[in-house]
């Protein structure tokens, strides 16, 4: 059996590389993310509860919600975990045993490839449609317009936020430089269903991504780009975020070389798992949430 | 030696008890262990199969009123929930659930002696709740600002009655 809710939560990292990287991004969403961990102390750290009987009961229901299957939950959690794991085999398995600990870049240089630009822009749209996929099994589709839906999405805060500005840093603008928005819409554009189904990240989740066909899917994978295009042109350039900016300050906590930059991108793929970090906060998060106002 | 005999039998005394401590020791089950291991159990669900959908408690949720605004968070089977901020802080949690199937939550207005628009009403910490029927409303506080008065008047502020016919 997979392992469960308390678990996952109570086994995150406090310290390590993915944990060390995520810090490195605090200058660009000041003081938005805490490192929570722990079940209890989500539980508390959410509802503000003292009380050991609640905390207690609103813990067993979010145990009981987790391990309903058809509530989605656990669905989310995979792809979270999935879109993590399909980054580069090689390397990821020379650092399987490594997680939670401190990986030297320089260490792991002759186990890492670096990312054809077509292949890694394709991953940048599909870990993003991952995202919308994994928050609608988490939610739902909230309120009965799509200005509620949109005023949800818009709603990320906490470890969301810190998701997505990971994502627009660690697969966007290192790797693949300011104009990484338009590049990920023209390899997209570029893309056939054919390739699609080539792409080792695509293939992993594919099972959850709606479509019914790879072409199908292509197009709603485009579409989504593209509705998000405009949130992450603000987001960078409301920050001012620059390539050369983000490596210094991720240089400060993480032990990459610059001049290495093919490099780079590959390294923060296999040793920061992100989405499976900040995944399973949020669904804690929202699982509580919930919990609380069940019971 | 008598003294390295003794060097030797502290050193030994201490890697039991190292061993006793770490490797030895079971591990202890969490507090939650029971409820993982009785809602993994085949046929066990969360929420129950004739459970109203979150989409059919949207509507009886108040209109923000000036200087609020609310942002519909969560609509799953049998639950919705909206956050109500103030100057883009979140000040309280709304909430509308089917109480069916889950443990404690109709039966803690047993006891219930307050009432708000005629249905019983609970407090815990810092929530305030009312039940309709089947189902439970809910505000919780998440903001000092925010107190036990603004709970009871926001569930006033939800289409009960509406909610009441839903049943």
């Amino acid at each position: 059996m997979s392992k469960s809710i308390f678990e996952l939560v109570d086994q995150l990292p406090t310290g390590g590389t993915t944990v060390t990287a995520l810090n490195a991004l605090d200058f660009v969403i000041p003081g938005q993310w805490q490192n929570l961990t722990g079940f209890t102390n989500t539980i508390r750290a959410v509802t503000g509860e003292t009380d050991e009987a609640m905390i207690q009961a609103i813990g067993e229901r979010a145990v009981y919600l987790y391990n309903d299957e058809s509530q989605g939950y656990q669905r989310a959690m995979w792809l979270y975990q999935t879109v993590d794991n399909a980054a580069g085999a090689l390397g990821a398995a020379a650092m399987a045993n490594k997680i939670g600990q401190d990986i030297s870049f320089l260490g792991f240089l002759g186990n890492l490839t670096p990312k054809p630009e077509k292949v890694q822009s394709l991953d940048l749209c599909i870990k993003l449609v991952v995202e919308l996929v994994a928050f609608c099994q988490i939610n739902g589709i909230p309120g009965d317009s799509i200005g509620d839906f949109l005023g949800a999405l818009g709603d990320y805060s906490g470890e969301s936020l810190m998701r997505m500005a990971a994502l627009v840093c660690f697969d966007g603008i290192i790797p693949l430089g300011p104009n990484f928005i338009n590049m990920g819409l023209s390899t997209i554009q570029q893309t056939t269903p054919d390739d699609l189904q080539h792409n080792p990240s695509f293939k992993s989740v594919s099972s959850l991504i709606p479509g019914g066909n790879p072409a199908g899917q292509l197009g709603f994978i485009t579409q989504s780009f593209d509705s998000v295009k405009g949130w992450m042109g603000d987001f960078v350039s409301s920050r001012s975020l620059t390539q050369e900016g983000l490596l210094s300050h991720v240089k400060q906590y993480v032990d990459i070389s610059v001049d290495k930059l093919d490099y780079v991108g590959a390294f923060l793929d296999v040793a920061v798992k992100y989405y499976t970090h900040t995944g399973t906060q949020t669904l804690a998060r929202r699982l509580v949430e919930r919990a609380v106002a069940e019971i | 030696m008598p003294f390295s005999n003794w060097h030797r039998g502290t050193v030994a005394l201490m890697l039991s008890v190292v061993l006793l401590l770490t490797g030895c020791q079971p591990k202890a089950p969490s507090q939650f262990s029971q409820a993982q291991q009785d809602s993994s159990k085949k046929g066990v669900t969360a929420v129950a199969k004739d459970a109203t959908q979150g989409s059919e408690f949207n509507k009886f949720f108040p209109r923000p009123a000036a200087g609020y605004a609310r942002t519909f968070s969560q609509e799953k089977k049998g639950f919705a929930e909206a956050k109500l901020n103030k100057d883009g802080k979140n000040v309280a949690m709304l909430s509308i659930n089917d109480t069916t199937g889950i443990a404690g939550s109709a039966q803690k207005y047993a006891a219930a002696t307050e009432k708000i628009a005629g249905y019983p009403v609970t407090n815990l910490g810092n929530q305030t709740a009312v039940l309709v029927g089947k189902y439970q409303v809910k505000v919780q506080s998440r903001d000092p600002s925010f107190d036990k008065t603004d709970r009871q008047a926001w569930l006033q502020k939800f289409d009960l009655k509406g909610l009441e016919k839903l049943n």
